[in-house]
């Protein structure tokens, strides 16, 4: 039993069951198609599209996220809700290293899902109306779009170990990851708050414009992303290493 | 071996188990009986490490089991059949198993073979009857080929085929050498299984023997009689100082005398007896009697 014997097991796990590999592949689907789908029917017409190309590239990623995020929460979620927690903490008792185990596994499969659907995305945008990667801050852009996603990954990972519940995480995570925040962010009074919010602040890192509203700087705005996500897995290590399962 | 030393779970006010001390040897089946409720899976989660105990420890050959280098080479344990993901198949659930152990891959098909599910090794779990998911419960005990394997409620459910697989099974594994903890209700199953019984009530121990001196203790001793003339049989008995109850067909159970008392008695008393046999309690008796005290949930008479 060491870190990669439990990274083998752990990797066996993600590949034996269906919707742990396909909710990745299907978040680059999502990222890379709908981005290249919306170039390529209002490429030419639509000036915001042009005018901070970073809302074009990531359009598809607005979609792509949720079964990412699906993904962090099933890593763990899965385990609770059909027991095979308890078979999983007694082939690995040292509660540290599965936690571990889990923990790299989604880092390695986020960051695999930001690379593909970033470059797929930059590709597809560059193909129909081509990308100044020159532009100012745009190196900055690819590297918070590779790097959001792990961040994601281990958010959801946190929380679900947390709660120790697959559909709890996803009830508390549908509506402050995806649905709620950007309507949240429309009410005045509550945007100032919103704008903290983990996915509000990740995204604001992508982009190329400065907006007067945010009271933070680009690096600053996945710096509170990152933040979010170890607050998560430190509450769920504290979760996982002292409750009975 | 298992150790098990003053072990307790109290959640609040409740006390789950309370002070629980045995060992479980190898070379022998050791039944863990006790009414539902007593703390039988809650002991069993404490040795896995699964439970964090109150107060007492846990103890594989003198090492708590969340310190062993590679536990399922220890200690195969099944304890929920059901705690699988239907949507894997069997092999791939052993194998989720398996490798984190360092445990060779060719294992898993030789277990699945073992305990009869090799044709079915690469279908998904989903579709397995409660009898095969018992069976692969047992396969992932044996992964790694542990000299200590404990089973909660191993026949719940099963069929009689079933619980007879389990029972040869069972006494196959300890004839290997094995330490082997297995909990029941079913005080009959455990008669034909173990060779040596740890009973506990509401977490306490209430008895920690060999099946056979338990038998001999708390199986109380009496005799089955039958007289040509029932009517003069239950006036002696009433007569006597002999406490006996009435059995079918106008027998008697009676007990606090000897065969030859009693032959004596009736023959005093000019009573012919065409019956007279030593019984024992049956082992189901003894441990009703046994843990009727410590019964958590009683249905009461109407």
């Amino acid at each position: 039993m060491t870190t990669v014997t439990v990274l083998r097991s752990e990797w066996t796990k993600f590949t034996t069951l269906r919707s742990q590999w396909f909710t990745p592949l299907l978040s680059v689907l999502l990222s890379v198609g709908l981005t290249l789908a919306v170039h390529l029917a209002y490429g030419d017409i639509d000036p915001s599209l042009t005018e901070d190309p970073t809302i074009g590239i990531y359009y598809g990623f607005n979609f792509g996220q949720v079964p990412l995020a699906c993904f962090g929460v099933l890593l763990l979620g899965q385990e609770y809700n059909s027991g095979t927690v308890r078979s999983s903490l007694t082939a690995v008792p040292r509660r540290g290293l599965l936690y571990g185990g889990k923990l790299l596994l989604g880092t390695g499969v986020g960051l695999l899902v930001g690379l593909a659907g970033t470059a797929g995305s930059l590709l597809a945008v560059d193909d129909v109306i081509g990308v100044d990667f020159g532009a100012p801050g745009m190196v900055r852009s690819v590297v918070v779009g590779v790097l959001y996603c792990p961040l994601l990954v281990l958010f959801c990972l946190g929380v679900t170990a947390m709660l120790r519940n697959l559909t709890a995480a996803m009830g508390l995570l549908a509506p402050m990851v995806f649905l709620g925040t950007v309507m949240l962010a429309a009410i005045p009074g509550v945007r100032a708050v919103a704008q903290f919010l983990p996915d509000r602040a990740g995204q604001y890192a992508f982009r190329l414009e400065t907006d007067p509203n945010i009271w933070f700087g680009h690096w600053t705005g996945l710096l509170i992303m990152a933040a979010w996500a170890a607050l998560a897995l430190y509450g769920g290590w504290r979760s996982l290493s002292r409750k009975d399962v | 071996m298992i150790q098990v030393q003053g072990l307790s779970k109290s959640y609040g006010e409740t006390h789950a188990v309370d002070g629980l001390s045995f060992e479980v040897r190898p070379s022998q089946v050791t039944g863990f009986l006790g009414p539902n409720g007593a703390g039988k899976t809650t002991t069993m989660r404490m040795i896995l490490g699964l439970d964090r105990p109150t107060a007492g420890q846990a103890l594989i050959d003198g090492t708590p089991y969340a310190e062993l280098t590679d536990p399922l080479r220890r200690v195969g344990a099944l304890l929920d059949a059901h705690a699988v993901h239907g949507g894997r198949t069997a092999r791939a659930h052993l194998l989720c198993l398996s490798r984190s152990n360092g445990i060779p891959d060719r294992r898993v098909d030789e277990v699945l073979t073992q305990v009869g599910l090799g044709e079915v090794a690469r279908k998904r779990v989903k579709g397995f009857s409660l009898g095969m998911r018992q069976r692969l419960g047992v396969a992932a005990a044996l992964l790694g080929d542990p000299p200590v394997l404990m089973l909660d409620e191993p026949v719940n459910g099963l069929d009689p085929e079933g619980i007879r697989w389990i029972r040869t099974l069972l006494r196959g594994l300890a004839a290997e050498g094995r330490a082997v903890l297995v909990s029941s209700h079913l005080m009959s199953e455990m008669a034909l299984t173990a060779d040596h019984l740890v009973v506990i009530g509401r977490g306490r121990l209430l008895a920690d023997a060999s099946t056979a001196d338990f038998i001999a203790e708390h199986g109380r001793p009496r005799l089955r009689v039958r007289a040509v003339d029932p009517v003069k049989l239950a006036d002696l008995l009433r007569s006597s100082e002999l406490t006996a109850e009435p059995a079918e067909g106008g027998a008697w159970d009676v007990h606090g005398a000897t065969g030859e008392e009693f032959a004596r008695l009736a023959a005093d008393h000019r009573v012919v007896l065409y019956e007279i046999a030593a019984q024992q309690d049956s082992l189901e008796e003894a441990f009703m009697r046994m843990t009727a005290d410590s019964v958590e949930y009683r249905a009461v008479a109407a």
